[in-house]
């Protein structure tokens, strides 16, 4: 169905992929796990026909899906409208549609409500939701599904995997892009583990640890920047927000961002907001500067490269060409190298991996214990409780009051959930 | 590479259509070259035409880079050029600041309406031609008429550039401008603002750029430059105004932008070409009996082809 035949790959100087060979069996979820820019997604957008591979052949039997961690919707259709692009041609009316999407989606085992409802309006679940049904619809031989559940909830991650547990009974191959590695090991079949554009480890999931993919995963460097000695009066306050997606989160980093000029911000959709990705490393990492003198930003780009370990060829690199994790540190960098007294981070590990994780939890707690105060707003509740000294729930734009971290181990689903 | 497939395929398709109409295309493009660039006359000539090209095409090359859609130009260059000419009187520099101003301030009334109610300044821009095409027809029949009143023109102006032979100081002028523009955009953090604001707005926005300042500091710069151009072309060329003062340079200078890839300095380059094929078509309007309108044609079909062979390759 899927056999990949010494694939390689270069963007530039970079090799994403280099010499993998890996075959998919019938009806197996395999799961492609790895931290960020070890070539994953490249090699699966090669598997599904997207990118041309450099060398190397690929055999292809049937349909490959491919649900991508950016959506791609048309933002002010609804979603039946948005199904139906799928099909050819025809006349319609908009009812015939929802009631065709309504079965369609129906048949997909997904919940999904009121297909007359714009897409625009929907919550990042649901979209991606109607992403993922966009894919079953097409009846795929394999389907690839590229971070499905860094914007899901607990339970519609469980619902997902119900799902994909079903499309393998039916035959389907799945294979699962992930960091979080307790779902990874709840879920697959057999593990890949990419390290640097190859394959380091392949192994069948049963009897498989947390601690043994982490090992794998991650080539241990030297760790950057540890935590500062703390000193609790000029320690800075970690308050973090935490709720399901779509709750006015964004609204409030907007807020933020237009009350505190001046603050360091870390946004939510880095490739959006947060870099210029036809702009170099250099450029970027300058853009708060008040003065610019190329031949010293090219320097100091060189000295934070290295600080924050940005996998880079150098700073004349595109930043739209670094993986995520890497745009991510470029952000970082440009933001606390400012000394900055207030902090915005939204979504800072949003798709990241342990390691890259694990890098940015150090640089907030070292900003903090500088004396900086930091905003967290995540989804990510292992996040909130491994950083937060304060921590407060948003649902439909409200605030709960402030609750300490052994408080909200209690009540935290509760007011998620709009419960309590 | 792909500016030089396009200009190729112009040449062939150019040479089809002097077949079509009975014309060797060798023997035109033999007196199209010499026209332009054959004798010392012409070169002056091509050089003359290329000086507001290079102004305009730099003033949209700038504003473009920010993200400002200035497609205002010609309006710019008719507002600089009165501003000149009212101003002339008090010396040729300050004939020149006035004419920057007034480009500038012509130009504002676009961003004004674009900060108020976000009126797009693509369609604003393009109005406001319109209105200062008809402002200067207004003045050249009634205030600014000339003394007897003969003819819709202004009287001469009060100072004019410097002048070489043919060619007068506008070109150094010009040519500073587009180092400027460069030195600007490439090498100023003021240049790596307005070039991350228009790249990526909202990544700006975030990274604590003040895009709306961009706006209003683009849109002013851009004006700058093309009613510089206006005054130049004023007090260099024609030293007074009529109604059909502007000829199109405002918007030639989206050409001459976008063919050098909204670069400043292969600004210099494509302000020459193009200032080249206008002085060349003169030649063959005079010699060969076809009109030089084929000029404005022959610089439709490479904008074209331009267009054409650019998103070719975006799609990839």
């Amino acid at each position: 169905m899927l056999r990949l035949q010494h694939i390689t790959k270069r963007f530039g100087d970079n090799l994403a992929v280099d010499d993998v060979t890996l075959e998919l069996r019938r009806g197996e979820i395999l799961a492609l796990v790895g931290e960020n820019g070890a070539g994953k997604t490249t090699l699966m957008r090669i598997a599904a026909g997207e990118l041309a591979a450099g060398s190397g052949t690929i055999h292809r039997d049937g349909e490959i899906g491919i649900v991508h961690q950016h959506f791609l919707l048309v933002a002010g259709f609804t979603i039946a409208e948005n199904l139906a692009l799928q099909r050819s041609w025809r006349f319609a009316s908009r009812r015939a549609l929802e009631r065709e999407a309504e079965t369609l989606i129906a048949s997909t085992g997904i919940r999904l409500d009121d297909p007359s409802r714009r897409v625009e309006t929907i919550s990042v679940g649901e979209k991606s939701k109607l992403e993922l049904i966009k894919a079953i619809a097409k009846k795929p031989e394999v389907l690839i599904l590229d971070e499905p559940t860094s914007v899901l909830t607990p339970q519609e991650s469980a619902e997902l995997f119900t799902v994909m547990r079903a499309l393998a009974a039916g035959g389907t191959s799945v294979v699962f892009i992930s960091h979080k590695l307790p779902e990874v090991l709840e879920i697959a079949h057999r593990i890949v583990v990419m390290r640097g554009g190859r394959i380091v480890a392949e192994t069948e999931a049963h009897g498989m640890t947390a601690s043994d993919l982490a090992n794998a995963m991650v080539e241990r460097t030297s760790r950057a920047a540890g935590v500062a000695s703390t000193d609790s009066s000029t320690r800075g306050e970690i308050v973090a927000i935490v709720g399901v997606a779509g709750n006015g989160q964004t609204e409030l980093a907007e807020r933020f961002r237009k009350e505190n000029p001046g603050a360091a911000l870390i946004p939510e959709d880095r490739t959006r907001d947060g870099i210029v990705a036809e702009m170099s490393i250099a450029e970027n990492l300058s853009l708060k500067s008040r003065r610019w003198n190329r031949r010293e930003a090219a320097a100091s780009a060189s000295t934070l490269i290295a600080r924050y370990s940005i996998r880079a060829t150098g700073p004349d690199q595109d930043a739209g060409s670094l993986s995520g994790g890497n745009q991510q540190k470029v952000i970082l960098a440009r933001e606390l190298e400012q000394k900055p007294k207030k902090i915005l981070a939204a979504e800072p590990t949003r798709g990241l991996d342990i390691e890259a994780t694990a890098f940015v939890h150090a640089q907030l707690r070292a900003a903090a214990a500088g004396g900086a105060s930091i905003l967290l707003i995540t989804s990510d509740l292992d996040e909130a409780f491994a950083l937060a000294d304060v921590i407060q729930v948003i649902y439909r734009g409200k605030l709960s009051e402030p609750l300490t971290p052994a408080a909200a181990h209690e009540r935290v689903g509760a007011l998620m959930a709009g419960i309590a | 590479m792909r500016q030089l497939a396009a200009a190729l395929l112009a040449v062939v398709l150019l040479s089809l259509c002097a077949l079509a109409v009975g014309r060797s295309p060798v023997e035109l493009l033999r007196i199209l070259t010499l026209g332009s660039v054959g004798s010392r006359f012409a070169i002056e000539g091509t050089l003359l035409k290329s000086i507001p090209l290079l102004l305009t095409g730099l003033s949209v090359a700038l504003a473009f880079r920010a993200g400002v859609w200035n497609i205002g130009g010609e309006g710019q260059f008719i507002t600089g050029a009165i501003a000149a000419l009212i101003a002339s009187h008090l010396g040729v520099v300050p004939a020149i600041l006035a004419s920057m101003l007034a480009g500038a301030v012509w130009a504002s009334i676009a961003t004004l309406m674009r900060l108020w109610r976000n009126a797009p300044e693509v369609l604003t821009t393009i109005l406001l031609n319109f209105t200062a095409i008809h402002l200067l027809g207004w003045c050249v029949n009634g205030p600014l008429q000339e003394r007897s009143a003969q003819y819709p023109q202004s009287d001469l102006a009060g100072a004019s550039l410097p002048v070489a032979g043919e060619l007068h100081a506008g070109i150094v002028i010009a040519l500073a401008a587009s180092v400027a523009s460069w030195f600007l955009l490439y090498r100023t953090a003021a240049g790596l603002r307005l070039r991350a604001t228009g790249l990526n707005a909202r990544a700006a926005a975030w990274a604590g750029i003040n895009v709306n300042a961009q706006l209003v500091r683009a849109m002013a710069i851009s004006g700058a430059f093309a009613g510089l151009a206006g005054g130049i072309e004023l007090l260099g060329t024609t030293h007074r105004l009529f109604e059909r003062f502007a000829a199109g340079y405002g918007y030639s200078g989206i050409a001459v932008a976008l063919l050098a890839q909204l670069h400043p300095l292969a600004t210099v380059a494509s302000a020459m070409f193009f200032g080249a094929l206008a002085t060349g078509a003169g030649e063959l309007q005079r010699t060969a009996g076809i009109s030089s309108s084929i000029a404005v044609f022959g610089q439709a079909v490479i904008i074209l082809l331009l267009i054409l062979f650019g998103s070719w390759r975006s799609r990839d």
